[in-house]
């Protein structure tokens, strides 16, 4: 069964989600925990017999699907994808666990189960085809969640969102065709396996422009600046459980994205890149706080935060070296979690009073104090208090990026002052003073459903701020081994020299030869 | 002066741009038909000069299919034909819009 | 040892979650007094530790686990005991202790009592954190901690609008020092591939001067933050909104304090960058001159001691910035002391009074409150610096340091700042407690606080009266670590006259506060005064306008920047370009479905254009293919 762990981990919710069509309507909400429940057993599983110190690919699956154009069912997770296929299990099963009063419940649970199948297949993957497959398909059920749950302008956001974001990926898609092309054009066979693709050194030029079709794919994905607009809406209109699961997984595929692609296979060209997208980033991280602090909706604050936190993301890809990726990686955990449990926060409240408006709040911590505190636990994350989960990512790959670049990592590093200051005002509007509304007298506080996906959050930011390690030695040495890769790869002196070569001895035994020339 | 290819290939042009024109500018169903059939018989000339000049059967070939092919075509067409004039009493392309856009 | 220092560490935490269990319950005296014991035991086992240490003993260092770990990075949970942090603990220890069991008193009628107590220990635990651990990550965790709890405690009573206000202030101000200590730590990772302090001072001495210019820079923003140092001056003076044993705690005796503790952790980097000292000493004289002159005229009791200690701070970095660590790290020491008991004393007259601050609506005072007046007056003095009471060891310590190190500039910023500390000290004395009873205007009773918050209160006196007293014992600990250097003026004669001059100023000070505000005439002023309308006043009492000009040049532009990025820039530009695409796309179909007319004769035309068209861009391409050779010439010729 380990053998195919991931392809069960891929089609058992979908699986269950088809049957899901003939449960009882009373019954699904047990149907769906229980389903969403072994399915985060198995991805526990999964972790429990990853090989932690391997940095390769583990639990390879490869089923031929077109041979003659070498696209294969592949699969496997190496110490980058493993934590972000758990993250995504355990939101499904929190989100189902959690979600209170919806209309069309089977349905909804349903369209969780689906969207479950496809993040777990888009981080599983590892053929080009496959994995474009299982990123477009998770556009349909997000789409729908949006399109049949959302709010009053729910039709205009989620055709956005789709539209968008598809229109991103099929620019990808044609680089990924040019891709196996190349390859093709190089080896004389077809293949869409990634890690075939990692093998091909590419001219420069071809990279760059590999580059920038993949770029804008993923860059809408994020949503990097200036391709962010379509997220507010998103966030906006979405249910709650939409926005948890938008904000903590699905915006991590860009990311993802970035590391599995884009780095490994034009190490020259992400080098070439590496400031303009840092620039990009940083407008993104400060720009974006500064919307955000603007803003008079409680969930926009929260919808802008994560695109100022994706910033931080972005910024530690680029940092090319093992202390910034490993970061990314650890923050895209992080802000899962983190935003998340801020989406599942804002939902409580917009569950009670149906407004997400701050102005309509103001002195909850005299009604509702658990629920203040869980929100100021979640908040100090979220602005990066040290021994929180949010801290050790953006350490790191603000650490990380200080090596490629000063001025920008001080520009970068204001995102703890911005963000600071978005939080802290909007905390302070919503749960600081005098209860002026009469609407908020009498507000119950969290309940235990609600509790139920609160306090495992909050024991994660807590338990991973303070011990980080479990997670992030598998993914420094899956790390490791990418940015060995792209020193090997690279061509171009520049990028030789951006990227750390991890091989010490290699290094010293090459320039004794060169002086011995 | 001998008749030669050039005469056939002006000619078939000529008609090509007589048919071309009744294409366009027929508001009458059946009319229509005729300025196709000039269309194809035009081709059709033009296949036999060149076929004759090449001394090439496949071009009369194709000519005979083509014949036959506008024949077919004539008769389905003049059946659709009748039927549309019986259920609405006219030819004029003008009412036909159903497919608008 | 290690059990000693876990538990100095621990407790702290235990009793700040044993507190936080009762959070939401109704006040208990229980969640007040467990964690106040079990900061004792943290008191204990600093001193267990401190005698360890005295009596000859090998520094504590240990390693808990692993923090981070990636890449060349590796960041352990390590701690260290050595002379510097023990006496950081001590004081840390020590005046908790006593804030904590005097809060019982002081708290008593807060609903928020229980709240309180799980904050005031988690902020010790963040202060151990960062005396004692022995790497930057680990000073940075415990840095960003006390802001965290400071935060919290300044916006205790979150109902009030300034204290919110002040609390947000605060967090963001440090933060603002904070990103310069982050990009400081990242550069000395950088350079010296590692963050403990050790290795990292171990290796400072062969880095480029360029670098460690910037280190020092870097680290000393981090400073500015913390013991609010001009520019960054503003937080301290609002954080006073938040429970009076919190200003005694936070924002008198230790969190302010963590700067120069930075600084003088930071000795041997700072000691290869002299400029950057003389920077740190010129800006501490500058701010010790510049808190002072504000604390003047200010009306509000809590906002001059906060003043008061903004100077003293000064005067810490000024010796840090010298390169005399021992005397800062001492001056740092006794004003714990004694601020501590002066703001402890100011909490108990503001609960005589019924919260009132404002110092010219009291007077009298010492009828009532025999206590607290000695204590009050007793703090001054040590703060004047009246030989024996601790400041005038500490502080004209500092003084001799600025002589002898041949800055006679800062020396006489630095002995004028002396006089008008003693001015202003004595001006509040003598409002409070002597003259007429000014209250009975405003219907006001005043009682003495409990017994046992005076008595609680004592060990610092006692502390604020001897403290000198351990000076040369003090100096031969904590030279085993800093540099050694003395500071002695060369000429007896020279010193007898500094010393002597020093304290008939200071004496005439205090007799000038006494001679102007501790008669019957001094009035509650009403703003007509001649001198409240002295252009000199008006500056002073709104603190040379620095938070108008915040408010008005940075906080405001701010806050319309961010609505002209919202509501111009992503509504109205990024999104709107988006939508515009998409609009362009939808506008053509909605122009071009006019050709699916459904009328057959007009597709006809359509077709016949398109076949037309399709062959003349076939007609064209080929062409230029067959011509390129001489396409390409011309177009050569053109310059293309």
């Amino acid at each position: 069964m380990l053998n195919h762990i991931l392809s069960i981990l891929i089609f058992f919710p979908a699986l269950a989600a088809m049957l899901g069509f003939i449960i009882h309507k009373d019954s699904i909400r047990a149907y769906g925990v229980a389903i969403a429940a072994i399915e985060f057993a198995l991805s526990l599983w999964l972790w429990f017999s990853f090989d932690s110190s391997a940095s390769g690919m583990q639990f390879m699956e490869n089923l031929p699907l077109v041979p003659a154009f070498g696209i294969n069912y592949i699969l496997g997770v190496d110490g980058i994808s493993l934590f972000i296929i758990i993250l995504a299990s355990f939101f499904t099963m929190i989100g189902i666990a959690s979600l209170t009063d919806t209309k069309n419940e089977k349905n909804m649970i349903v369209t969780l189960l689906f969207l479950q199948m496809t993040m777990a297949g888009v981080f599983a993957a590892l053929d080009g085809i496959v994995f474009y497959i299982f990123w477009e398909l998770s556009l349909v059920p997000m789409l729908y969640i949006i399109g049949a749950w959302g709010g009053p302008l729910r039709i205009y956001a989620s055709v956005k969102f789709f539209l968008y974001t598809f229109t991103g990926s099929l620019v990808m898609l044609v680089g990924m065709l040019f891709m196996a092309y190349f390859y093709y054009q190089a080896t004389g066979a077809w293949s869409f396996a990634i890690l075939d693709w990692y093998r091909l050194i590419l001219p420069e030029s071809f990279q760059l422009w590999l580059f920038a079709a993949f770029f804008i794919g993923f860059a809408i994905k994020v949503p990097m600046f200036p391709f962010h607009t379509w997220l507010p809406y998103a966030h906006g209109q979405a249910p709650t459980i939409g926005s948890v699961i938008l904000a903590a997984i699905l915006l991590k595929m860009g990311t993802y994205a970035f590391i599995r692609f884009s780095l490994p296979m034009f190490p020259d060209a992400s080098v070439f890149f590496m400031f303009p997208i840092a620039v990009l980033a940083i407008i993104m991280v400060i720009y974006t706080a500064m919307v955000a602090y603007a803003q008079e909706d409680v969930k926009q604050v929260v919808a802008y935060s994560s695109v100022s936190h994706m910033g931080i993301i972005i910024l530690g890809t680029f940092a090319l070296n093992v202390e910034g990726i490993t970061g990314s990686i650890f923050l895209m955990i992080a802000h899962g979690v983190v935003s998340g449990a801020l989406f599942l926060l804002v939902g409580v409240i917009y569950d009670r009073r149906h407004t997400k408006m701050m102005s309509e709040f103001g002195g909850l911590a005299h009604v509702m104090p658990r629920y203040a505190t869980i929100f100021g636990l979640m908040l100090m994350a979220s602005v990066g208090m040290p021994l929180t989960i949010n801290f050790v990512g953006e350490f790191l790959s603000l650490l990380g990026f200080y090596k490629q670049s000063h001025i920008l990592t001080l520009l970068a590093g204001t995102a703890i002052i911005v963000g600071a200051i978005y939080m802290l005002a909007a905390y302070k509007k919503m749960f600081f003073g005098e209860v002026t509304n009469e609407k908020n007298k009498n507000l119950p506080d969290v309940s235990k459903r609600e509790l139920l996906a609160l306090i495992p959050l909050s024991i994660i930011t807590i338990w991973l701020g303070i011990y980080p390690k479990p997670i992030l030695a598998p993914i420094n040495n899956s790390v490791e081994s990418i940015v060995q890769l792209m020193h090997d790869k690279s061509i171009t002196n520049e990028a030789k020299t951006r990227i750390p070569n991890l091989v010490k001895g290699a290094e010293i035994a090459k320039t004794s030869e060169q002086g011995a020339h | 002066m001998e008749i030669g290819l050039n005469h056939y290939l002006v000619l078939s042009t000529l008609l090509f741009a007589i048919g071309l024109i009744g294409v366009m500018r027929r508001k009458n169903l059946l009319l229509l038909f005729f300025a196709t059939e000039i269309l194809l018989n035009s081709v059709n000339i033009a296949f036999a000069a060149i076929s004759h000049y090449y001394g090439d059967l496949t071009g009369q070939l194709f000519v005979f299919f083509v014949i036959a092919i506008a024949a077919s075509e004539v008769a389905v067409g003049l059946g659709l034909l009748i039927v549309w004039h019986k259920r609405h009493g006219n030819i004029d392309l003008d009412h036909m819009s159903t497919m608008r856009g | 040892m290690e059990l000693y220092l876990y538990l100095a560490l621990f407790s702290p935490l235990a009793g700040s979650l044993f507190a936080g269990l009762f959070g939401a319950s109704p006040r208990t005296k229980i969640a007040g007094v467990v964690p106040s014991l079990l900061l004792l035991l943290s008191f204990v086992s600093s001193t267990v530790l401190l005698i360890y240490i005295l009596s000859g003993g090998e520094k504590v260092h240990v390693e808990m686990m692993t923090w981070m770990a990636t890449g060349d990075l590796y960041i352990p949970f390590g701690f260290i005991v050595d002379q510097v942090s023990v006496t950081m603990m001590m004081v840390v220890t020590l005046v908790s202790t006593v804030v904590h069991f005097y809060s019982i008193g002081y708290m008593d009628h807060d609903k928020g009592f229980n709240r309180f107590f799980s904050y005031l220990s988690a902020f010790v635990f963040s202060m151990m954190i960062l005396v004692m651990s022995d790497n930057f990550a680990g000073l940075f965790i415990g840095w960003e901690g006390v802001g965290l709890c400071s935060w919290l405690l300044i916006g205790f009573w979150y109902h009030k609008e300034s204290a919110t206000w002040a609390a947000n202030e605060a967090f963001i101000m440090n933060r603002i020092a904070d990103l310069g200590m982050l990009i400081g730590i990242f550069l000395v990772y950088w350079n010296t591939g590692s963050l403990q302090y050790d290795q990292v001072f171990a290796t400072v001495g062969s880095l480029d001067k360029e670098v460690l210019t910037w280190m020092g820079i870097f680290l000393f923003i981090g400073a500015m933050g913390k013991s609010a140092q001009f520019p960054l001056h503003t937080w301290l003076a609002d954080a006073m909104e938040g429970p009076t044993p919190v200003s005694a705690l936070i924002h008198a005796a230790t969190m302010v304090t963590a700067g120069v503790y930075l600084v003088v952790r930071a000795n041997p980097l700072y000691d290869l960058i002299p400029n950057v000292g003389l920077f740190i000493a010129s800006l501490g004289a500058f701010v010790a001159l510049f808190a002072a002159s504000m604390a003047l005229v200010n009306r509000d009791m809590k906002r001059i001691i906060a003043y008061s200690t903004l100077s003293q701070l000064g005067y810490m970095f000024v010796a840090a910035g010298l390169g005399a660590y021992w005397v800062a790290l001492f001056h740092l020491m006794a004003h714990a002391f004694f601020k501590a008991l002066l703001f402890l004393g100011a909490g108990n007259v503001m609960h005589a009074m019924h919260n009132e601050l404002d110092p010219f609506k009291m007077g009298g005072l010492r009828k009532v409150m025999k206590g607290t007046f000695i204590m009050m007056t007793l703090a001054s003095v040590a703060l004047a610096g009246i030989y024996p009471f601790a400041g005038f060891f500490s502080k004209d310590l500092i003084l001799e340091v600025g002589f002898v190190e041949n800055h006679y500039i800062i020396y006489t910023v630095l002995l004028f700042t002396a006089g008008l500390t003693a001015f202003y000290s004595f001006r509040l004395v003598a409002l409070i407690f002597h003259g007429e009873e000014r209250y009975k205007l405003f219907g006001i009773h005043p009682h003495e606080a409990y017994k046992f918050m005076l008595v609680a209160m004592s060990p610092l006196l006692l502390l604020a009266i001897i403290a000198g007293s351990f000076k040369m014992t003090y100096f031969e600990m904590v030279t085993a670590v800093l540099p050694a250097t003395e500071y002695h003026v060369h000429s007896a004669i020279a010193y007898w006259i500094m010393t002597i001059g020093t304290q008939l100023f200071v004496i005439l000070a205090i007799a000038f506060a006494y001679k102007k505000y501790a008669n019957n005439k001094v009035k509650v002023p009403d703003g007509t005064s001649k001198m409240e309308n002295n252009l000199c006043y008006k500056t002073l009492s709104n603190q040379y306008y620095i938070p108008y000009i915040y408010e008005e040049y940075l906080v405001k532009p701010y806050r319309e920047l961010s609505s002209v990025f919202w509501k111009q820039v992503d509504m109205k530009v990024v999104d709107a370009t988006v939508d515009g695409i998409a609009g362009i796309i939808y506008a053509g179909g909605e122009k071009t479905r006019v050709m699916q007319s459904g009328n057959l004769s007009t597709m006809l035309k359509w077709m016949v254009a398109g076949t037309i068209g399709l062959l003349s861009f076939a007609v064209v391409f080929g062409l230029a293919v067959r011509y390129s050779g001489e396409i390409k010439i011309i177009l050569s010729g053109l310059g293309v």
